[in-house]
């Protein structure tokens, strides 16, 4: 069991890491080479107009002020307003209709990940230097060395260009309407209540998934082999085949579970990894998620987006990795020591 | 060349002979994996230099449609292996020289995210709580941003005039904390042994017990470390370039043409303006793995025992 005192002491220890991105975000403006009012009006923009977004976001004013109400701000979820791209519009509004796009697909690809990764993984353990051991160990190593770049748009090519079976680019066929409640299309679309746009959506999710699921299935292997075979070396497995346990069964009850364990960890920290992919992904298949909205963003100097952005995925990217500390000492209780 | 061993014995045989019997050394050249990652490696850092040396960068990177018109969008053929792009430049050329930009800035990447990162490493393990606080703390903070996200935002800010050598910069912010980690891991075990007590007792000043004594012991993670990045480092440079934040258009690297085969060759069928680079790429990048996963199974000895 976890021990509240444990669950306190972690998320305690949030508070300055939180604190930390939230200055290192602030400070990104203010340290960049050149005026922040300047990069934010763009390079050739008349000196008035300079002049004229130093006070409208307040840039004259001394930098503790601003630094303490941006914190204020943060706290409160305002990332103030988009001043190229969606001029006006709260940057807080343009990242919920963005984000969910992006967290589909992220959360998506790490299920087929998972789903794939694990058994490979244990598979290639139990059957340690055979053929099967060696194919996965090469394929997993290589599926780690192909960037999301590359993949993707073979995929496009084989299965949209040469065959035709699946859709390219995009979300959905722009035939279908539906109305966007929680912005992730699948959901969305079967809440429409049109199976046909479903299947659509459905269709279009179905290759930037697999791009994002094979780099991930190719790291989560790779964990559980090696973790697989460290448990398999165990006393205790050797005390439970010795006990007349058939050898799957002792696999499958002992050794599975204590080589998850570590995995956990692993699956946490590549969140981060498949997090950057998704930006990959987006850009690949014309998917308007986070990714695409951060490239626009830094294209036009819209720095309000651009912080809001990466302190939206900084906060995400850290909470993962305390559910994951959380799980990791219900799992193994000699953690919390 | 002659050492003295602990012992007290004169140890007679050269560096390279003493090399050669190193436990490690004999580990990683018996993995046949990580011989064909140092065949690759080797290969690329050939091909890289080849082009650096016979090719005219400019030439490679201009465009060929007033020279040659009918040469726009050809497939691949005898006179263009890898066949031609929208501008009627041979893609040939452009890879082979893409892999001088991918190992000249992955190793720049590299090599300053090590030096920032082993001084930062010791330095932290060495001096008081304080200074490791104010370092580590530093370090979890850049650590709590997804990498990619963090070289994002770190582009943003910096000179679009800078053109790769931003995108350089940014990554090896990126990836120091992740070697000031391991190194301070590592230094901090080193710390615990009786030499360096001994050391400080005789009288060593500290630049001198960090660099001649504490830094020695590290290096074999660090190794370890530098080789699986130097993969990651080109594919987040290619990607930095990808997404439009590295080099020039028109620049031969293999994420610009990454970029353009992708969005503007793909759907009209040109497959070979994405596929050859990004094969190139690939490959690299699967060198340098095969070789770090080598180098780590040889490092470990609970590796080691599960080979025997």
């Amino acid at each position: 069991m976890i021990s509240r005192r444990f669950l306190l002491k972690r998320l305690l220890l949030l508070v300055p890491v939180l604190f930390g991105v939230a200055t290192f975000v602030f400070a990104m403006l203010h340290l960049a080479p050149g005026d922040p009012a300047r990069l934010i009006a763009g390079r050739r923009a008349p000196d008035a107009f300079v002049q004229q977004v130093r006070t409208e976001l307040g840039l004259n004013r001394p930098v503790y002020v601003q630094y303490g109400e941006f914190l204020l701000d943060v706290v409160r979820f305002d990332f103030g307003k988009s001043y190229q791209i969606q001029k006006g519009a709260p940057v807080s509004e343009i990242l919920e209709a963005r984000f969910p796009v992006t967290l589909e697909l992220a959360v998506l690809g790490q299920l087929t990940g998972i789903a794939l990764g694990i058994p490979l993984g244990v598979l290639s353990a139990v059957k340690q230097d055979s053929l099967t051991d060696h194919l996965t160990r090469i394929g997993a190593l290589t599926g780690i060395s192909v960037p999301i770049f590359w993949s993707g748009p073979i995929l496009i090519m084989v299965f949209g260009v040469m065959l035709g079976w699946l859709p390219t680019f995009g979300r959905i066929a722009t035939t279908y309407t539906y109305e966007s409640v929680t912005h992730m299309i699948l959901i969305d679309t079967l809440l429409s209540g049109n199976p046909a746009a479903f299947v659509s959506a459905a269709r279009h999710m179905l290759l930037p998934v697999l791009v994002i699921g094979i780099y991930s299935m190719a790291l989560i292997s790779r964990m559980m082999r090696s973790s697989m075979l460290e448990v398999i070396r165990q006393d205790y497995m050797r005390t439970a085949r010795a006990k007349g346990q058939g050898a799957n069964i002792t696999v499958m009850k002992h050794g599975f579970q204590n080589a998850l364990i570590p995995v956990i960890t692993v699956i946490g920290i590549q969140f981060g990894t498949l997090l950057g992919g998704a930006i990959l992904t987006e850009t690949v298949f014309s998917i308007n998620g986070v990714g695409t909205l951060l490239v626009e963003a830094i294209n036009n100097s819209d720095y309000p987006v651009v912080q809001g952005t990466v302190l939206l995925f900084a906060l995400l990217f850290t909470l993962v990795n305390l559910g994951v500390d959380v799980t990791y000492s219900y799992l193994d209780p000699r953690i919390e020591q | 060349m002659s050492t003295e061993t602990v012992d007290g014995r004169t140890d007679t045989r050269n560096a390279l002979q003493r090399l050669r019997a190193s436990p490690f050394l004999s580990e990683l050249l018996s993995n046949r994996l990580a011989l064909i990652g140092i065949a690759i490696i080797a290969t690329m850092v050939a091909v890289a230099l080849y082009s650096r040396v016979t090719m005219d960068v400019g030439a490679i990177s201009a465009s060929q449609l007033s020279n040659n018109p009918a040469d726009q969008f050809l497939s691949p053929r005898a006179q263009y292996p890898f066949g031609t792009d929208i501008q009627a430049r041979g893609i040939f050329d452009r890879v082979l020289y893409g892999a001088w930009y991918a190992m000249q800035f992955g190793t720049v990447t590299v090599g300053s995210s090590t030096v920032l990162g082993v001084t930062l490493g010791t330095i932290a393990a060495y001096y008081s709580e304080l200074t490791d606080n104010v370092i580590m703390r530093t370090m979890d903070v850049l650590l709590a941003f997804p990498s990619l996200l963090l070289a994002l935002a770190l582009v943003a800010i910096l000179p679009e005039e800078w053109g790769l050598w931003r995108a350089t910069l940014a990554l090896t912010l990126v990836y120091t904390p992740r070697f000031a980690r391991v190194v301070r891991g590592a230094a901090l075990k080193v710390l615990e042994d009786e030499y360096i007590e001994a050391t400080e007792a005789l009288g060593a000043s500290d630049p001198r017990v960090l660099v001649r004594h504490i830094m020695p012991n590290t290096l074999a993670p660090i190794t370890v470390q530098s080789t699986l990045n130097f993969g990651l480092a080109i594919i987040d440079l290619a990607a930095l370039s990808f997404l439009g934040f590295g080099a020039e258009p028109g620049t031969p690297t293999w994420g610009i043409m990454l970029s353009q085969g992708v969005d503007q060759g793909l759907l009209s069928g040109y497959w070979w303006w994405s596929f050859f680079p990004g094969l190139f790429l690939a490959v690299t990048v699967l060198g340098f793995n095969l070789l770090g996963d080598g180098m780590r199974d040889a490092l470990d000895p609970r590796m080691r025992e599960a080979v025997d």
